[in-house]
């Protein structure tokens, strides 16, 4: 049993948007859908011409935070979310009531109403798909030509992910809320 | 025989389908049946509309989940809670001063009907109603604020059943036990009802504990409201001396509480606006400049609030129409609770080209959810006139009364 996780080296993204291709096809996306699963924002660069503030223009990738204290798994009434064996946040859209609390909850909005099941989702970490076939790295971390996401086991001392977060600096978004999200920016 | 055998068990009135149309051809009731049936007519197409198309009638988005359909529950429930504390008031607590108890009977009654509208409309929001009646029991989310809410209402309504049925057969004793624990049940239900915006951290404009206390202050307000409504039509605004008596009784709480709210929804905009915190300054800021925070503060504070002070509680007729004044201003109470709490994005990059990082969420309600809405007041209607024939609401003290 694992504790997933994904770094993101973030400054390295140059919105290729090869995540978000790679994740609709392997996870069965509906096509078009529009930030489903993965996304990645864009930050402007401030200022005026030609003033501009250069660092201040930066690439985002984002999606499902696995967070540790999950709102959304706590607010469902159903338990239809819930945490795998390997502490991943999931929805068992056999349960899911479509009460669209999780979608109000969720401070990173994650999350998205799938129109097959009429049910909530969102990021699984490749869970039903490449780690159920015994792969260990997901879609949009297999694809990403510059390399910025790193996915494995946060519980295993010699994993790439543990020693990255052991040598870079990093931070978490929205960390004052007290989610512990389990996705992590190096700096 | 079977039928005698019921009726005495439960005091109702034989009457035929024949008799349900056997009512004054006033224009008012004609108004009143003319509006009740395009109300559900409305309903039944809205709700046509919903299992041909699914979710995609309403104007829900991933940003903004909870619509119009949400906020109309919200208003349901909220009526329904204020029925049941008026209603106590006479039946539990034995206010006989004031002589609630030519109430009573009448608002455990309409609590009943106004929480089944309620559900009436909420299923249809509920993507699936019925795996939700199955997974609530046999997998509850025990940390879940809506599983309480929803668990602790199904409860309530048993109570105020119960309760109602011992009413009817003039068990006093047992109504009030029951009345008793439907109140206590109910407002655990509806300040969990408030909790559930409450406990969001996301969402720092309503976290807190500023909802589930005024969701109690505001549904006694409404249950109010609502008195003055079907004391009303129900004595055609010709009320005889006890009942104004009583009216008077109601306006003097309805000034002192509606007061309390004005200080209640001051001091929450103040220190939301003034307190600077992220998230939450820059969205009162904006909920000050909605025209609908303002239909709120007027319809349902300033003017009812006016009425009672210029007319000293006595102008019972004048609060008659302010209470339906304050109604709309309740209604707008509930959807700004509902929009206000989805109205900063959660997520404030741009995510697609040619376009600009979003603001605020916009929502408008689609014409499904108005049709739905406005159909679940229809329902409302309909089972509260059924009930008028059906049962005998006044209590004995108002035999003499004119009928209607
Ligand atoms: S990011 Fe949102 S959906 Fe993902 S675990 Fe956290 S709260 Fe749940
Ligand atoms: S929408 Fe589904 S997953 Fe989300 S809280 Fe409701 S039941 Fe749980």
């Amino acid at each position: 049993m694992a504790r997933y996780g994904m770094a993101l080296d973030y400054k390295n993204c140059i919105n290729c948007k090869a995540c978000e291709v790679a994740c609709k096809e392997e996870n069965g996306v509906l096509l078009g859908a529009d930030k489903h699963r993965i996304w990645v924002g864009a930050n402007a660069p401030s200022g005026e011409w030609p003033h501009l503030d250069i660092v201040s223009s930066t690439f985002m990738p984002s999606q499902c935070q696995h967070c540790e204290d999950a709102p959304c798994e706590e607010v469902c009434p159903t338990h239809a979310t819930y945490y795998d064996e390997n502490h991943v946040v999931r929805v068992n859209s056999d349960k899911c009531i479509l009460c669209s609390y999780c979608m109000n909850a969720c401070p990173y909005d994650a999350r998205y109403v799938d129109d097959r099941t009429v049910t909530v989702d969102k990021c699984t970490f490749c869970s039903d798909t490449r780690l159920a076939r015994g792969e260990t790295t997901t879609a949009c971390q297999n694809t990403c030509p510059t390399k910025v996401r790193t996915f494995g086991d946060l519980d295993d001392p010699e994993s790439e992910i543990s020693i990255l977060l052991k040598t870079r600096d990093h931070f978490s978004l929205k960390s004052h809320l007290g989610t512990h999200p389990k996705l992590y920016y190096l700096t | 025989m079977e039928t005698k055998k019921f009726m005495g068990f439960l005091p109702v009135n034989a009457i035929s389908i024949k008799d349900l149309f056997a009512f004054e051809k006033s224009f008012v009731n004609l108004l009143a049946i003319a509006v009740t049936v395009v109300f559900l007519v409305m309903f039944v197409v809205g709700v046509g509309n919903y299992l041909l198309h699914g979710h995609h009638v309403f104007n829900v988005t991933r940003e903004h989940p909870w619509g119009l359909l949400i906020a109309t529950y919200v208003f349901f429930v909220v009526s329904s809670t204020g029925l049941c504390i008026v209603g106590s008031l006479g039946d539990v607590f034995k206010f006989e001063a004031l002589n609630y108890q030519l109430f009573s009977k009448r608002a455990i009654f309409g609590s009943i009907v106004t929480i089944l509208a309620g559900f009436a409309v909420i299923a249809f929001e509920i993507g699936h109603p019925v795996r939700m009646m199955i997974y609530n029991v046999v997998s509850p989310g025990l940390t879940s604020a809506i599983w309480w809410m929803g668990t602790l209402y199904g409860l309530y309504l048993t109570f105020m059943i119960i309760e109602f049925i011992f009413l009817l057969r003039h068990e006093m004793r047992r109504a009030q036990v029951f009345g008793f624990i439907g109140l206590a049940v109910g407002l655990a239900a509806h300040s969990n009802l408030g909790s559930v915006f409450g406990f969001l951290n996301a969402r720092p404009i309503s976290n807190g504990v500023y909802y589930p206390t005024y969701f109690i202050l505001t549904a006694f307000i409404t249950g109010i409201f609502i008195a003055f409504i079907m004391m009303g039509f129900r004595y055609k605004l010709d009320f005889p001396p006890e009942i104004k008596k009583m009216l008077t009784g109601l306006a003097k709480i309805q000034g002192f509480l509606l007061g309390a709210f004005l200080f209640f929804a001051g001091w929450k905009m103040l220190t939301d606006v003034y307190g600077g915190m992220p998230g939450r300054a820059d969205v009162a800021v904006h909920i000050f400049h909605s025209w609908t925070f303002w239909a709120e503060i007027v319809l349902a504070i300033l003017i009812p609030g006016l009425v009672i002070l210029l007319g000293q509680a006595k102008s019972h007729v004048l609060m008659f129409y302010a209470s339906l004044i304050g109604m709309v201003g309740v209604f707008f109470m509930r959807y700004n609770l509902v929009h206000d709490t989805q109205l900063k994005p959660l997520q404030m990059m741009k995510t697609t080209r040619y376009q600009l990082p979003p603001q605020w969420v916009e929502y408008v309600p689609s014409t499904t959810e108005i049709l739905i809405s406005l159909g679940g007041l229809g329902l409302a209607f309909v089972m509260y006139y059924i009930g008028t024939r059906l049962f005998d609401l006044d209590e004995s003290v108002t035999e003499e009364a004119p009928e209607r």
